[in-house]
């Protein structure tokens, strides 16, 4: 199925300009599982840049989202006076700058790493991260930290989040596709089939997988940065989320490793399935999460999007492997 | 002085329980070039169980030790033959989600059986302790590290000298060399999980009788299995002890001159500057799989 530019334009702004109705028409507990999906989507495609693209899993990106909101907040509450958009865009700028000081810094050493060191890094940067902000009196991360309100009046809070998340994840997802198009993207495609082949020949993979890095963390930062504001107060522990750093890699693989819309699938169906289907059994959602986890492994290793192209690629009897 | 004395004792004590608690992680990651993130409830559920058998028989906890690890053995040679097995040889991500799942699973079924509080285990001479010179040694502490000691040194000499520990030595090398000079390559995985899986167990005890435990530990054990291999090496008990006595001896000095809040920072700066100047780790080859 391969679209013109155009027609994907038009089509990812029609189903985004779909999405946007939901809150008007949708009851309030499904506006907030609404908010939830676009949220995770757009942290899914974020991860993906450099765990779907590029190949280097991370398992610690909830490391971005805390360092962004916390950021954020600790700026915001000393900028006072500030008008509410302004106030919004600047903890959303500070986020995103010192997401991307943080990724370029730890990039070096982090990215000497592969595949499963890398994953395990990361989860330790995630935990350095999530103690230091808890332990440190400056960050307020034990005590917690308020947001101030930007909620134009006149709007339910959840209603507006949900439009923020919507524009977050488009924008998102726009540039994931910009990249996944350009030179940097089949670079760092070539990356995740063979790294020494590729430096070999000639593409820069340091510097490629390092701007995917950057990119992908400065994005989380700032998606993180309106999860703090939709959460009102947070503390350590509400943005150094374990299962975060689990399940961003879960969308991934649910709807369809380095692909550009598996991640949203995925993120789409796990929160379903989780808030909605599962919402009522909370003793069992450890469990559930987990079976889920095992299942996905042992049957559909390449995700939704995998089952589709192994049922099309059947269908056309297309004999050569697919060039991933 | 004396200070310091007893803060690397006690440093020394503690490495020689993470060794333990990572040996089998590296056991695994070495022959299978699998990371078993469920490493950790495997030594939660060690400590669980001699929490149970001791408390039902009214014995010690270490003499529980047979028991504990022959059913870890049984569960982990299952575990590997059900599951895991079928992950082997794939996408390194395929296994560490699935050992990831599992534990997932097997944590909500301990907080079931068990609640989320923290238990110890208490042996009879928990409060006994002797004086060496200026250092004070709790006799809990020093029968867990010879217990280490005396289980890693089994090991070890498992590995180098019976039948069973040549065949796992040869799977490692060379898996498709090994399979051709008639090793059944699947067994032996499924041994040297079992294997794993039983020194874990081993390890849950030790651990619950010097240190509180409870289901939600088991991130903690797993990550510092990890840590420990990384320090030392992979796949060697050497190794491991080597990084379990590092890291043991780093955290304790950290907790006590530092701050109490920060060993896990300190430990993650070793990882990354170890990363830097030796990323092999200093005894052999921790990252040949990731290269």
């Amino acid at each position: 199925m391969k679209l013109s530019f155009a027609s994907t334009v038009v089509l990812m702004l029609a189903v985004a300009a779909l999405l946007a109705f939901g809150p008007l028409v949708l009851p309030p507990f499904y506006v907030r599982v609404g908010q939830l999906m676009l949220y995770s989507a757009g942290l899914a495609v974020a991860w993906a840049i450099l765990g779907g693209f590029a190949g280097y899993a991370s398992f610690g990106h909830a490391a971005f989202i805390g360092v962004g909101a916390f950021a954020a907040g600790l700026v915001e509450n000393r900028a006072s006076g500030l008008s509410a958009p302004l106030l919004l865009l600047l903890g959303v700028t500070v986020g995103g700058l010192c997401c991307a000081v943080l990724s370029a810094a730890i990039a070096y050493p982090i990215l000497r790493l592969r595949g499963t060191f890398f994953a395990i890094a990361m989860l330790g940067v995630s935990h350095v991260c999530a103690e230091i902000t808890n332990n440190v009196d400056f960050f307020e991360g034990s005590l917690g930290l308020n947001f101030p309100s930007v909620t134009p009046s006149g709007l339910e809070p959840a209603t507006f989040f949900y439009w923020l998340y919507l524009v977050g994840g488009l924008a998102v997802l726009l540039i994931a596709w910009q990249i996944r198009r350009s030179r940097f993207g089949a670079g760092l495609l070539s990356i995740r089939e063979d790294e020494d082949t590729a430096r070999m020949l000639g593409v820069p993979t340091e510097r490629y997988k390092r701007l995917a890095f950057v990119i992908s963390a400065v994005l989380t930062g700032m998606l993180g940065v309106i999860y703090g504001h939709s959460l009102g107060y947070i503390t350590t522990d509400s943005v150094y989320r374990d299962d975060t750093n689990l399940s961003l890699i879960v969308y991934s693989m649910l709807g369809g490793m380095g692909t550009l819309f598996g991640p949203i699938i995925g993120a789409f169906s796990l929160v379903f399935i989780t808030q909605v289907l599962l919402g009522r059994l909370l003793d069992f959602h450890l469990f559930a999460t987990g079976l889920l986890l095992v299942i996905l492994v042992l049957a559909a290793p390449g995700g939704v999007l995998g089952i589709a192209r192994t049922v099309s690629l059947r269908r056309h009897k297309v004999t050569t492997a697919p060039a991933e | 002085m004396s200070l310091i004395a007893q803060t690397l004792a006690d440093g020394l004590v503690l490495g020689g329980i993470y060794a333990l608690a990572a040996v089998g992680f590296s056991l695994i990651f070495g022959v299978l070039h699998v990371i078993n993130l469920s490493h950790g409830i495997l030594v939660l559920i060690g400590a669980y169980l001699a929490l149970i058998t001791s408390q039902a028989l009214h014995i010690d906890p270490l003499l529980t030790l047979p028991l504990v690890m022959a059913v870890l053995f049984l569960a982990g040679y299952g575990y590997q033959r059900l599951l895991i097995q079928r992950t082997v040889d794939r996408s390194p991500l395929g296994s560490m989600l699935l050992t990831f799942g599992v534990a997932l699973m097997l944590q909500n079924i301990m907080i079931w059986l068990f609640s989320p509080d923290m238990k110890n285990i208490t042996p009879t001479y928990a409060f006994a302790s002797f004086k060496l010179g200026p250092v004070t040694f709790d006799a809990v502490r020093v029968s867990a590290l010879v217990a280490s000691l005396v289980l890693l040194s089994c090991l070890a000499a498992l590995l180098k000298f019976s039948a069973l520990g040549r065949v796992i030595r040869a799977t490692a090398q060379q898996t498709l060399a090994a399979r051709l000079c008639g090793v059944n390559v699947r067994h032996v995985y499924a041994l040297t999980f079992g294997v794993s899986a039983a020194f874990a167990g081993a390890a849950g005890i030790v651990i619950g009788i010097i240190l509180p435990f409870s289901p939600a530990d088991e991130a903690l054990w797993t990550m510092n299995a990890f840590v420990v291999v990384v320090l030392g090496g992979v796949g060697s008990p050497a190794g491991a002890l080597i990084g379990g006595l590092l890291l043991g001896v780093v955290n304790t000095l950290t907790a006590q001159y530092v701050g109490p809040s920060f060993p896990n920072v300190t430990m993650f700066l070793l990882l990354v500057l170890l990363l830097l100047v030796r990323p092999t780790g200093l005894l052999g080859h921790a990252f040949s799989a990731s290269r």
